[in-house]
């Protein structure tokens, strides 16, 4: 026979105010099963915790509901004071009488026989629950950062700092990312290489970090702290371990025409190449679609002039499993081409602003490009098509971002403050030049933000004109802007030498592909979610699984820094324990009953339904069943509802709980 | 409306069917073959499962063959997978179960030898097996085939298949005349109808979708539907029944054909279709899905009713 305690919070007034709680307590204490019922002020607090633990052991109380708030609040406080009295912490019940009872009613009397009938629906429940054990899972003290941008790079030292094998994949030849493209930053306008590459070069000289470049991530497995990734690293054609990097196949490559996607498609580059002089590693790769030697077979100048002989056209992409216990995903962005429509996207082009179509038309990323000092122009500001210096230039900002027409709502958040940069390395760089800018709103929260924007106005002299840009054209070498000045309420006709538009930031491509093998959700522009969108930042839904930087929505660097470094910490904190903790609020297949139809399997979001073998002392396989997983299960109870003969119950919410608190109604 | 339907090459049938199922009972091919035999009335038939080649002679195929014999290979007989790779006879309907089947994982294809008809229809079940077919006895299911030549068998006997004729489905009649209805007086039509099950679960045995180890409604611990043919129980367990067969039946109609109370069981299931048809372009039977319809999420889903 069961022995409960009920302990009814008055929550200060927040439910005392609508429920009589005394009666409550009364209803309870004549409930069947029930050995105790008391209401006190602040159950939460210390006396109210002292007085739980007090009762049972005094009243040798088998089992405890707590009606109070919603057991997301504090269903662990008074799980925890439960076990320090020494029960176990599953034998404690939350019944919500504030959010679902006293904070949505009025009137009192029928509030109060509600919170009467949640507490003897929790009792019914409470009087079958189990000893939950418990579940510890190993941990893998090794991690995984995807990406090796400046929130990847973050990441991996911060985690390898603290002692820890990482392994870091980028997808490009070098690591850098995005940052390393930038000319200058806001709001100091430092260098983005001075800052940037010494930390790229940390990366490659730490003995704890293992660097994969040109790599990309083929299968995710396993689950936190136990997670088997498998590493697909594409062939380079040159071997890593025997290149000094000397550059000696860069000069003598006959291919040197390709535009390079680092320099925007601006510069040109060899079929055997780095990205950047910079890069990290610094081996060269063989574009196989444009080198001579893999589209005839007739070249091979590289391999003849290689002194270590690294180059090695036969090389093979390679796969590679790596253990690890979490995952730091951190792809970043790239930013919305509007020359088309993407195909198949529900996002709409610009075609109203002729980019790809005039050539003097460019986006803010080729704008760094031009400004970077280790740009393919050296850092002088040009124009793409004759390489004349723009006197008049005109920045549009919000191109794709907060254009709901065209498929995108949300503000880009860096566009305003790297417009206002732009501005300013345009009048450092040419001085008789004028500066337009069109905007909608100037969004400059940040730390001296605004005092950044309002110098590009005060002291650069840039022309900022509040309103949309509603055509662009070329008319001999200039572009002619029309736009509508809404402060002035008049239409403004520019005659410019250059466009750049501020384009959206978007996800990488394949974003929506990477977390499909990951298991971790995205919302609908790819941007992959955060478990709480205030309380838990940085973590997936998914356990061990941890985001860093624009890959999670757009960011500035300080901001991508931050989340890196968060995201580190909380991979830290994972590996400080031997083993991890779960809360046992997992599912179990009754096997006997299993007809191993998978339905549960197919539903399950997490991956934590396998396929169990039952055989006999013989070895003969009998049956294949559904097994649970309890280190992956995370509790959400889908296959519970989907199972068409109930095989599967959910730990603290069985069918037996279920129907028990449908008939105490 | 006395239309005859010609199956003269259901003879032709019957004997393929004989000489395939010695040959690959002969060879060793399978270790059973499940198919029809003679029954005792003029013209009956009866599903019989043959293990030799010599009994292979017995077998038969007529307008009265209208079980679905995939039944055999699930639960019911759950021995007989086991053995080895079966034979099976199976027409276009009975082929959509066990492709249903196959992708809820109860069976594999290698596991199957499918000896295919070239169906122009069966008796409804309350004709006299012996005859002869026409329009008006034909099952309501065949009048809206889909499926009279069965695809991917590994052998089917080599016949010119007369045309149908088409036929208007009484299924989707009856659905449009209940659907024309007010909800008050729907529900007093399937109240009308489910007071009379007696709770024989016939209409469980004979699914091949059936095919739990212990049905949710013999549970007793929680008790999940009420076992006496009252009320509340037979409403609960016809909800189950047609809720657990959304996205699977591919109507076969065996369970109104065996129900001894006469319930339009198959009405509920065409409906069910009809709704996954219209809200996911989904139709069970067509191909072994890894997930159905109500298994998977997908951006495009109908979401009207999150209101």
């Amino acid at each position: 026979m069961s022995r409960i305690g009920v302990f009814i919070c008055h929550c200060g007034e927040n439910i005392s105010r609508t429920v009589d709680v005394e009666r409550v307590a009364a209803h309870a204490a004549a409930l069947p099963g029930v050995a105790y019922a008391t209401e006190y002020k602040y159950m939460c607090s210390d006396p109210g915790q002292t007085l739980l633990k007090k009762a049972i052991r005094e009243q040798r109380l088998t089992h405890v509901v707590v009606a109070a708030c919603s057991p997301r609040m504090h269903e662990r406080t008074f799980r925890k004071a439960v076990e320090a009295a020494g029960l176990n912490p599953y034998l404690c019940e939350m019944a919500n009488i504030r959010e679902h009872c006293s904070w949505v009613h009025e009137d009192r009397e029928q509030a109060t026989v509600k919170a009467c009938d949640i507490v003897g629906m929790m009792v019914e429940r409470t009087k079958k629950n189990r000893v939950l054990p418990t579940i510890t899972v190993p941990v893998t003290k090794r991690s995984l950062v995807i990406g090796g941008g400046i929130a990847g790079i973050q990441a991996a030292l911060d985690i390898a700092d603290s002692g820890h094998e990482v392994v870091l994949v980028e997808r490009e030849p070098s690591i850098g990312g995005h940052m390393a493209q930038l000319s200058e930053t806001f709001p100091t306008l430092d260098c983005s290489q001075c800052i940037m590459t010494p930390k790229m070069v940390d990366v490659a000289n730490h003995p704890k970090i293992t660097l994969y470049t040109y790599s990309e991530i083929e299968l995710v497995e396993g689950y936190i702290g136990n997670f088997q990734v498998t590493v697909r690293k594409r062939a380079r054609s040159v071997d890593e371990r025997t290149c000094t990097g000397c550059g000696v196949c860069m000069t003598k490559c006959p291919q040197k025409k390709i535009p390079n996607k680092f320099d925007q498609y601006i510069g040109m580059r060899t079929a055997i190449y780095v990205p950047f002089p910079q890069a990290v590693p610094n081996t060269p790769v063989i574009d196989r679609e444009n080198c001579t030697r893999f589209k005839t077979g007739k070249c091979g100048v590289c391999q003849k002039v290689c002194g270590p002989g690294a180059v090695d056209f036969e090389q093979q992409d390679t796969l590679i499993v790596e253990a690890v216990g979490a995952i730091v995903v951190a792809t970043g962005f790239d930013l919305y081409s509007i020359s088309e429509k993407p195909k198949g996207s529900p996002i709409k082009g610009y075609g109203e602003f002729g980019h790809g179509k005039i050539p003097d038309v460019i986006d803010g990323m080729t704008f760094e490009r031009l400004a970077s000092a280790s740009g393919p122009t050296g850092g002088k500001i040009v124009r793409p098509s004759d390489g004349r210096e723009p006197k008049q230039i005109v920045f549009i900002q919000c191109i794709g971002s907060r254009a709901r027409e065209k498929g995108i709502s949300y503000c880009s958040k860096v566009c305003c403050m790297y417009t206002a940069k732009h501005t300013m390395l345009y009048h450092h760089k040419v001085h008789d030049g004028q500066a337009y800018v069109f905007f909608m709103d100037a969004r400059t929260p940040g730390k001296s933000y605004d005092e950044f924007w309002r110098r590009s106005i005060e002291e650069e002299e840039a022309v900022y004109i509040r309103g949309m840009v509603s055509r662009l054209y070329q008319k001999g070498d200039k572009i002619v802007v029309m736009g509508s000045d809404i402060a002035v309420g008049v239409q403004v006709e520019i005659e410019a030498d250059m466009v750049v538009l501020a384009t959206a930031v978007q996800p990488q491509q394949g974003a929506d592909l990477l977390a499909q093998k990951l298991g971790i959700s995205y919302d609908k522009y790819n941007f992959y979610s955060e478990a709480h969108a205030k309380l838990r930042p940085v973590e997936c839904a998914t356990a061990g699984i941890f985001l860093a930087g624009a890959c999670q929505g757009p960011k500035d660097i300080p901001e991508t820094v931050s989340q890196a470094s968060a995201a580190a910490a909380k991979v830290m904190t994972l590996f400080s324990k031997e083993r991890l903790e779960r809360e046992p609020i997992v599912a179990r297949v009754r096997e006997v009953g299993c007809v191993g139809c998978f339905a549960c399997k197919k539903v399950c979001a997490y991956g934590a339904v396998e396929e169990k073998e039952i055989r006999d002392r013989q070895g003969n396989l009998l049956r294949v069943v559904a097994s649970v997983n309890p280190g992956v299960c995370a509790g959400c109870g889908t296959c519970q509802a989907t199972c068409p003969s109930k095989c599967v119950e959910l730990d603290g919410y069985t069918d037996e709980q279920i129907v028990a608190m449908i008939e105490a109604l | 409306m006395i239309n005859t339907i010609d199956i003269s090459h259901y003879g032709t049938v019957a004997e393929s069917i004989r000489i395939e199922a010695a040959r690959i009972l002969g060879e060793g091919l399978v270790t059973a073959v499940v198919a029809y035999t003679a029954g005792r009335r003029a013209g009956s038939v009866q599903p019989a499962i043959i293990t030799s080649a010599a009994e292979a002679e017995r077998l038969t195929f007529t307008a009265a063959s209208v079980n679905n014999l995939a039944v055999y290979l699930t639960k019911a007989k759950k021995d007989i997978p086991r053995s080895g790779r079966i034979g099976i006879v199976v027409k276009g309907c009975d082929l959509k179960a066990l492709v249903g089947l196959m992708g809820e994982s109860q069976l594999q294809r290698e596991q199957l030898y499918l000896i295919g008809i070239p169906c122009a229809g069966v008796l409804a079940s309350t004709v006299r097996p012996a005859e002869p077919l026409t329009a008006g006895n034909l099952a309501p299911k065949c009048r809206e085939c889909d499926a009279q030549l069965p695809e991917g068998c590994d052998y089917v006997p080599e016949i010119d298949l007369p045309l149908p004729t088409p036929l208007e489905s009484t299924y989707a009649a009856e659905i449009a005349r209940l659907e024309g209805l007010t909800p008050a007086e729907r529900w007093a039509y399937w109240k009308e109808q489910f007071a009379k099950c007696i709770k024989c679960y016939a209409c469980r045995q004979v699914c091949p979708f059936c095919f739990c180890e212990q049905c949710l409604c013999d549970r007793n611990k929680p008790q999940m539907v009420d076992t006496t043919p009252r009320p509340a129980g037979n409403t609960a367990w016809h909800i189950v029944r047609a809720m657990h067969l959304a996205g699977r039946c591919a109507g076969c109609a065996e369970c109104e054909r065996v129900c001894p109370m006469d319930i339009p069981l198959n009405l509920l299931n065409r409906k069910m279709a009809k709704e996954l048809k219209e809200l996911f372009d989904y139709e069970a039977g067509f191909a072994v899905n890894e997930k159905g319809p109500l298994t998977m999420f997908m951006e495009k889903d109908d979401q009207s009713f999150i209101k």
